[in-house]
Parts: structure tokens; sequence; C-alpha cells
């Protein structure tokens, strides 16, 4: 019985994980139409900012925590001037762009591993001290109850942004035909620069809170940006809240599958789930 | 000189790899990003083969090409009908799930340990066993390859092909089973890259799954994006180059660790610069 607690709140957790990475990699798509592999770079920008500050500089947690995010953001948004909107300009294929995130993937990885090394290092300071809570006979730290948190805050601010403020009809309206909208006097690449600047937030966050809840490592990013990728795809590409549940469920299945089996089979798993999803429910669950 | 010997030997599998990644991304536009499955399959079956039932590397090697390209049939008749990103996706998809496979089937593949003390080639007693004729047998091996590669790429069939690339909706309509010629060239491509599977275990004499990773696709699919898609002889550029610059920053005077990062740093800023200027790469005809 503990056992089935235990997974069932890991799944939570990692649900929460993946949630994240799904709401942020959502934004980009549904308002620019294109898979940005930096994504996950940004991620793990945000978490090797906090680990450079919060460790190298013993800054305190709260402030390192906002300072990683604010690089994440401004990452991303530097890529998107630089690398991005110059090919949107030129109205490159979905394969150039795929490509070029690629290679921004690959170059920020590799500058992240000269600068820390490519070692597994952790986020916590003092990993004894970390509070637990005991829940019907599982555990749950404190760092993971904070994700949790923070993922279903992110997701109704989010939605809430969307729906009802005058730039989330601003950013539908981009989303819907940037050309269209940009004759209306919508600025369509600020718009797109806000989005990015905030989705590689919320992914910088993301890599924080993996970083705290196991570790960071240079290639983190591309892990979790595929599993929010499967979370999207799972619960309808562009959709927010369709995102989240998909995130949960794969989450879901994954420990489950991980219990029933063994859990080097994690990811096997979980791209086999993609793959049944592509082949034969590509809308996903919910279709937006 | 030996160190040259070993560069050319290394150029001559990846120039395999590359020649035979092509025909399916270059010449029939399936962006695939699984072609390290078919590698790692050549690699293993020629190597279990001739370890254990002690087959000649000859007889290994064909009967590794047709395992090759019997699993790339499985996973093109799976595939053939996705487009654009969710080929993407469902390629990359399988191959961490392969992956995963060379990693924890342990009874086979020995799983991280990997398997050491595969033999050099023989052939009526003439042994490859020094570098310089395993140079001279990779080299002609390459040949072949190319052969093969450009009597396809000026058939009646390669044409069919860099029409489904254009435009697939169009040649379809004429009558052609597009299908069918997508899975065609994705056998033959898979069985290719067996081939430098079977070279690349017996010339390290060790295989173990880190070379068989989704990066090691993305490396392969750099290759022949700098070389310029379409292009046979782009992908020999590519490889040559691609190969070659990680060793001339080694004399440059970076640490090895730091040099195996700069190489990711260098072809990832390719990749973008590509995209952003030269989307085509160095020899390539197809515009992306």
């Amino acid at each position: 019985m503990d056992i089935a607690v235990q997974i069932t709140l890991n799944a939570i957790i990692a649900g929460a994980l993946y949630a994240l990475a799904a709401l942020g990699f959502n934004l980009v798509y549904s308002t620019t139409r294109f898979f940005d592999l930096g994504y996950g770079a940004y991620a793990a920008v945000g978490a090797y900012m906090v680990f450079w500050l919060y460790k190298g500089l013993e800054l305190s947690l709260v402030p390192s925590i906002l300072l990683g995010i604010i690089a994440a953001g401004v990452i991303g948004f530097l890529i998107e001037t630089v690398v991005y909107r110059p090919l949107r300009a030129r109205k490159a294929s979905l394969t150039v762009f795929l490509i070029a995130s690629l290679g921004v993937l690959t170059v920020i990885q590799a500058v992240i591993a000269i600068v820390f090394s490519s070692q597994f290092q952790t986020l916590s300071r003092n990993i004894g001290e970390i509070q637990t809570y005991t829940l019907w006979g599982g555990v749950i730290t404190q760092t993971q109850v904070l994700i949790l948190a923070a993922g279903l805050l992110i997701m109704t601010v989010l939605g809430f942004t969307l729906r009802y403020t005058m730039f989330g009809k601003a950013v539908r309206a981009v989303a819907d035909d940037s050309e269209v909208a940009t004759i209306v006097g919508i600025n369509s690449n600020r718009i797109i620069g806000i989005i990015f600047f905030v989705s590689s937030m919320i992914a910088g966050l993301a890599g924080i809170a993996v970083g705290f809840d196991t570790g960071i490592q240079p290639t983190m990013g591309l892990a979790l940006l595929l599993k929010g990728v499967i979370a999207a795809i799972i619960g309808g590409l562009g959709n927010v809240y369709g995102g989240v549940l998909g995130a949960f469920l794969l989450a879901a299945i994954e420990n489950a599958g991980a219990w029933q089996f063994a859990g080097e089979w994690k990811d096997a798993i979980a791209f086999a789930i993609l793959i049944l999803f592509l082949l034969y429910r590509p809308q996903g669950l919910w279709p937006k | 000189m030996e160190y040259l010997i070993h560069i050319a030997i290394l150029v001559c599998i990846y120039g395999i790899l590359g020649i035979s990644l092509n025909l399916a991304v270059g010449e029939a536009g399936l962006l695939s990003v699984m072609h390290a499955v078919f590698y790692g399959i050549g690699a293993y079956v020629a190597a279990l083969l001739m370890l254990n039932a002690e087959v000649n590397f000859f007889i290994a090697l064909l009967l590794a090409v047709v395992a090759s390209g019997f699993v790339a049939f499985i996973a093109g008749a799976i595939f053939s009908h996705l487009k654009d990103v969710y080929y993407v996706f469902a390629t990359l998809g399988f191959n961490v799930i392969a992956f995963s496979v060379f990693l924890n089937w342990d009874d086979v593949t020995r799983g991280p340990l990997g398997i050491p003390g595969i033999p050099r080639p023989e052939l009526f007693g003439f042994s490859f066993f020094d570098n310089l004729p395993f140079l001279i047998l990779s080299a002609a091996l390459l040949y072949l390859v190319y052969l093969v590669s450009t009597y396809i790429t000026s058939s009646s069939f390669g044409r069919v092909l860099n029409a489904i690339r254009e435009d697939e909706e169009m040649i379809s309509v004429f009558g052609y089973r597009t299908s069918s010629y997508k899975l065609a060239i994705l056998v033959i491509s898979g069985a290719l890259a067996g081939v430098a599977g079977a070279l690349f275990a017996s010339y390290i004499t060790f295989i173990d799954p880190s070379s068989f990773s989704v990066n090691e696709s993305i490396f392969i699919l750099a290759i022949i994006i700098l070389g310029g898609l379409g292009s046979t002889r782009g992908a020999l550029l590519g490889a040559l180059i691609l190969i070659a610059l990680p060793e001339a920053l080694r004399f440059i005077g970076f640490p090895s660790d730091v040099a195996a990062q700069m190489r990711q740093v260098v072809y990832g800023l390719l990749l973008i610069l590509l995209m952003l200027y030269r989307p085509q790469g160095m020899l390539g005809k197809f515009r992306m």
C-alpha cells in the first residue's frame, strides 16, 4: 500500500515538473508554430545561474532563484532576437527553424559544460536538512511541494492572462496570423519577444526545480524539454490546460510502468507513448 | 602517421553514415533523427556474430546489413505517413527506445559494460589487424557505398525521391505510391548504416550503448546539413570537416575534454550560421 502511495506522489511531482516544461513550450509553440529545441537550454541556463549564485557566490536562496529565472528569460529573448527573428523575416521553413534551434541547444549546452564541467552536481546546500513530510505513508520533500504549487500557480496566471487581458488577445491574434495582426497595429515582433522572455523564464524555473529536486547537468534541458513536448502533444499542442493534464498523465503512466517493469525503462515508455499518440491521435486528447 | 590513419578511418566510417543518411534526408526529405539506431544494430549484430558464433567479418557484415535494413523496414513501415515535425519526434523517440534496449537488455548487449574484444577482419588468411590495411578496407567500403548512392541518385528511382521531397502530393497525383518509395529508401539508408556499424565495432574492438544515442544521430545529421542536403559529395565533405575539426582543436592546445565541448560549440554555431545565411549547406542542392 505504501508503495502505491509513494508512486502516486512521485507521479504528481514528476507531473508538476513536466507541466512547467509543457507550459512554457506550449506558449512558444502556440504563438510561433515552431518547435524550439533551444528551450531545453534555457532551462539549463536558469539552473546553472542559481548554481553559480547560490553555491558559488553564496547568495541567499530567493534572490538566486529570481536572478536565475531572469537570466533564462534574457537568454531566450536574445536568442529570439538574434536567431529566430531574421529567420522569421525570411519566412524560413519549419525544418530550418528546427535545425537552427538544435544549434542553439548544442552551443549553450557546450558552453555551460566548458564553464561548469559536464559533471552531475546538486543545487541544494545542505542535503540532509531538507524538510520532508509524510503523507499517507509516502514521503514528499518541501522542494517538491513548492514545485507543485509553482506549477499550478503559473498555469492559472497564464491561462487567465491569455484569456482575459489585452495582451492575451494580442498574443492570440499573432498566433492566428502574425501578418494580419501587424496590419491591425499589433507589433508582432514585440509580442513574440515578450512570449519568448516569459516562456524562457518558465523554462528556467523548471530547470531550477529539477536542480533542487535531483541535480543539474549541462544536458538536463533536452530531457526536460522532450518530456514537456510529449506532455504537450498528449494534451493537444497549444492548449495550456491540456499540456498540464498531459504532463500528469505522462508522469502517471511512466511511474506506473516503472513500477511494473523496471525504472530504467521509464524513457522508453515515455517515448513509446509519444509514438502511439503521433500515430493514432496526433491532435492530442484535448485539441484546441 | 598512425594518428592520421586513425582519423582517416573515422572519416570513412562517418562518410558512410553521412552518405547513407543523405539518401533518406537529403534525397527523399525524410528528416530522420534515428540513424544511430541502424548504425548501432549493425555494430551489435556484427560484434555478437563474430564473438559468439565466430563468424567471419565479411559474413557478419552482410548479416549486420540485413539486420539494420530489417529494423529500418519496421521503423519505416510505422512512421512513413507521419509529416514534418511529427516525423522528427517519432524517429527521435525510436532512437531513445532503441538506446534503452541497447542499455538495458543486459543478457545480449551486456548493457553499459559494453562488448569488448571484438576481432579485426580476416579474409583467406590475410588479417586486417593493422590500421593501414583496415583503412584500405574502410575506404573500399566507403567507395562501394558512394557508388550505390550515386547510382540511386542518378536513377529514375532517385528522381521520384527528389519529387517526393519537393512536393509529395503532386507526385502522388501522378500515380506513384510515395509511401513505398519512402520505405524503400529508408531500408537502403538503414542497411548502409549497418556497414558503418560493423566497421566501427571491428575497428574500435569495443562497443557500448553510448555510441548510438540520439546525440550521435544528431551529429550525423549535422554532418550532412553542413555538407549540404541532397549531395553525396557534400556528405563526405561534412564528415571530413566535422571529424578533423576537433583534432585540429586539440592541436591548438585545448585539453581533450574542453576540445570535445569546443567541437560541440563549433558545430552548433555552424548549424545556426548555415540556417541564417546558407540553409542549403556547402554543396547542397536542396533548399529547405
